[in-house]
């Protein structure tokens, strides 16, 4: 279980996290939405103990993660930043293949590397330069080397992995996390697609000004009042699940 | 080790050994002027071997303190030279001597330690941490180190300490000056202090294993920060270690041979060109690499007749370094901003 208690976080003066309290079990794919510099990302990486709170905890299966050390803490859990970066020239498969770093075991590690790449439709471009993929690519590449990293009842926490993704690549991935939560992992995956969020989440947990406004179902949470206040345009929820209207 | 990171690093090995015969082949007549190719008797013999040693030991130090910097830093324009840290390592030992000049240092052991620690390596070490530690302050723009900046912060650093370090050196006594002069412009000595060398190599045998046992952990530092520590590096502590050697290699080669431009930028270059980017790989190839390099400068040196002597090797390793130093600034990658972190 991922047990947030009062965590609050500053950079320098500014309060980035107030006071968030949210838990969930595992096996679910939670999403973390709100406007941009709510606090999504910062509370992902303290989440992902990248992060140290200025006060409260994260917990995960009852560790406080901040406190690990970041080998231990590998092989809880699996971040994925919003800008995946690499100073120095590797393939797709040598850059996936990084996710392995912290493993005790190398036995399974090919095996778990070429999964990954399958998952993320990576064979194609395996021997190629990381640098020459296209943003799109990039981001399957990083997301593909999270999932050979995290273990399979491990915690994937995921910044805005379908930024730059077509939607048939964004369902490929999506997939491929609702797997991972099926077998027993907990996926927490910062996103702005509502229409997405709504389909295929479990949990959504609603950021605004650093505070959690709202948890719950997406039904129950993600409502058209509340995000034409929130958003200032125009959500309907038919038979399609929630659309963003034409009119704003 | 892949079939391409082995033939790589033969063919570093190779140039290595062929630079060794040549510089102990390439010799010199004062009396007749010109250069020729000769197995030497065994006087020469002693005087050629002392160069190549000192080139081989001081070249290896600036090999890999050059590929620990890039890594680190994530900036491919980092070298020792660069970024001041020779300077600095130069300016640690003349304030160490000015110091034992001025107090005493025969009288006071401790003194003398720190001022003549492994012949200036000690306070050497001293001065080119404090340098990189500026360095990297200053190399920080709006939270991230930028490329550029860093290496401006660096040669700007390097003038302060070279100015500092003739302020110090006009403040000491003639005697206790010695040939310093050839020895800011950078020098293979043909009789090396022992004292350095052995320090030198103790240094780059610690700094070898430290580095080659991180090769991995370098490999995944080379995403962001928070990338390398979510996949199990720790990177204040990889840091702090590898900087202490990329520093102490610094001021080793400085103690040997004086500061030598560019071989710590080149050695890492030429070694991803040959065996990829891996540092598993990237450790031992820069080692070899900065020996060759600065073998094949001595010797190159050892061939060309400006006259008035020999020509100074820091010249010559500034005159190759500086157009490929030119060459990576304006790389495709440079300016798609792929090299900052």
């Amino acid at each position: 279980m991922l047990k947030i208690d009062s965590l609050s976080f500053q950079y320098g003066r500014r309060s980035a996290l107030k006071e968030i309290t949210a838990s969930c079990d595992a096996g679910k794919v939670v999403a973390l939405v709100g406007r941009n510099g709510s606090g999504k990302s910062t509370l992902l990486r303290a989440i992902a103990g990248l992060a140290h709170p200025s006060c409260g905890s994260v917990s995960w299966r009852g560790q406080r993660l901040a406190g690990l050390a970041p080998a231990r803490r590998a092989l809880e859990v699996a971040y994925v930043s919003q800008r995946p970066s690499l100073s120095i020239d590797l393939t797709v498969h040598e850059m996936i293949a990084l996710g392995r770093f912290a493993a005790k075991t190398r036995l399974d590690s090919i095996l778990r590397i070429d999964q990954a790449i399958g998952l993320m439709g990576l064979d194609a471009l395996k021997e190629r330069s990381f640098h020459e993929l296209s943003a799109g690519e990039q981001q399957r590449c990083v997301i593909a080397r999270a999932l050979a990293q995290h273990e399979t009842n491990g915690l994937l926490a995921l910044d805005e992995p379908f930024s730059n993704l077509d939607p048939g690549e964004t369902m490929r991935v999506f997939g491929a996390l609702q797997q991972s939560a099926k077998a027993g992992a907990l996926v927490v995956v910062a996103m702005h697609d509502l229409s997405l969020v709504d389909r295929v989440a479990e949990n959504v947990w609603w950021l605004e000004q650093g505070q959690m406004v709202a948890t719950g179902a997406p039904i129950d949470v993600l409502t058209p009042t509340k995000l034409q206040e929130i958003f200032h345009c125009e959500f309907v929820r038919g038979a399609q699940g929630l659309t963003l209207s034409a009119r704003v | 080790m892949t079939k391409r990171q082995f033939l790589g690093i033969v063919v570093i090995a190779l140039l290595l050994v062929t630079g060794v015969v040549a510089r102990l082949l390439i010799g010199r007549d004062p009396a007749v002027g010109g250069v020729h190719f000769n197995w030497p008797d065994e006087n020469i013999f002693l005087l050629r071997f002392g160069a190549v040693r000192s080139a081989i030991v001081g070249g290896a130090c600036l090999g890999l303190s050059g590929l620990l910097l890039q890594a680190l830093l994530r900036n491919p324009l980092a070298s020792p030279f660069i970024l001041g840290l020779s300077a600095g390592a130069g300016l640690g030992a003349m304030i160490a001597a000015w110091s034992a000049s001025v107090v005493g240092a025969g009288s006071v052991a401790w003194i003398s330690f720190i001022a003549h620690g492994a012949d200036g390596v000690i306070p050497g070490t001293v001065g080119s941490l404090s340098v990189l530690v500026l360095v990297y302050a200053l190399g920080r723009r709006g939270g991230r180190l930028d490329p550029l900046t860093l290496v401006l912060a660096g040669t700007v650093v390097a003038t302060i300490c070279g100015a500092l370090t003739l302020l110090v050196q006009s403040l000491m006594p003639p005697s206790s000056r010695g040939d310093s002069w050839m020895w800011f412009m950078g020098q293979v000595p043909e009789l090396p202090s022992s004292g350095a060398m052995w320090t030198a190599i103790a240094l780059l045998f610690c700094a070898f294993i430290t580095s080659f046992q991180s090769g991995a952990a370098l490999d995944v530092a080379s995403t962001g920060d928070d990338e390398a520590e979510s996949l199990g590096v720790s990177l204040r502590s990889l840091r702090i270690m590898l900087f202490i050697c990329a520093g102490a290699l610094a001021s080793a080669s400085v103690a040997l041979c004086g500061p030598i431009a560019f071989v710590g930028f080149v050695a890492p270059h030429l070694c991803r060109l040959l065996i990829g980017s891996r540092h598993r790989a990237l450790v031992p190839a820069s080692v070899i690499a900065g020996a060759a390099i600065l073998v094949w400068a001595d010797a190159v040196r050892q061939s060309i007749d400006v006259g008035a002597g020999r020509l100074p090797i820091g010249v010559l390793t500034a005159l190759i370094g500086g157009p490929v130093f030119l060459m990576v600034m304006r790389s495709r990658r440079m300016r798609a901003g792929e090299w900052s972190c």
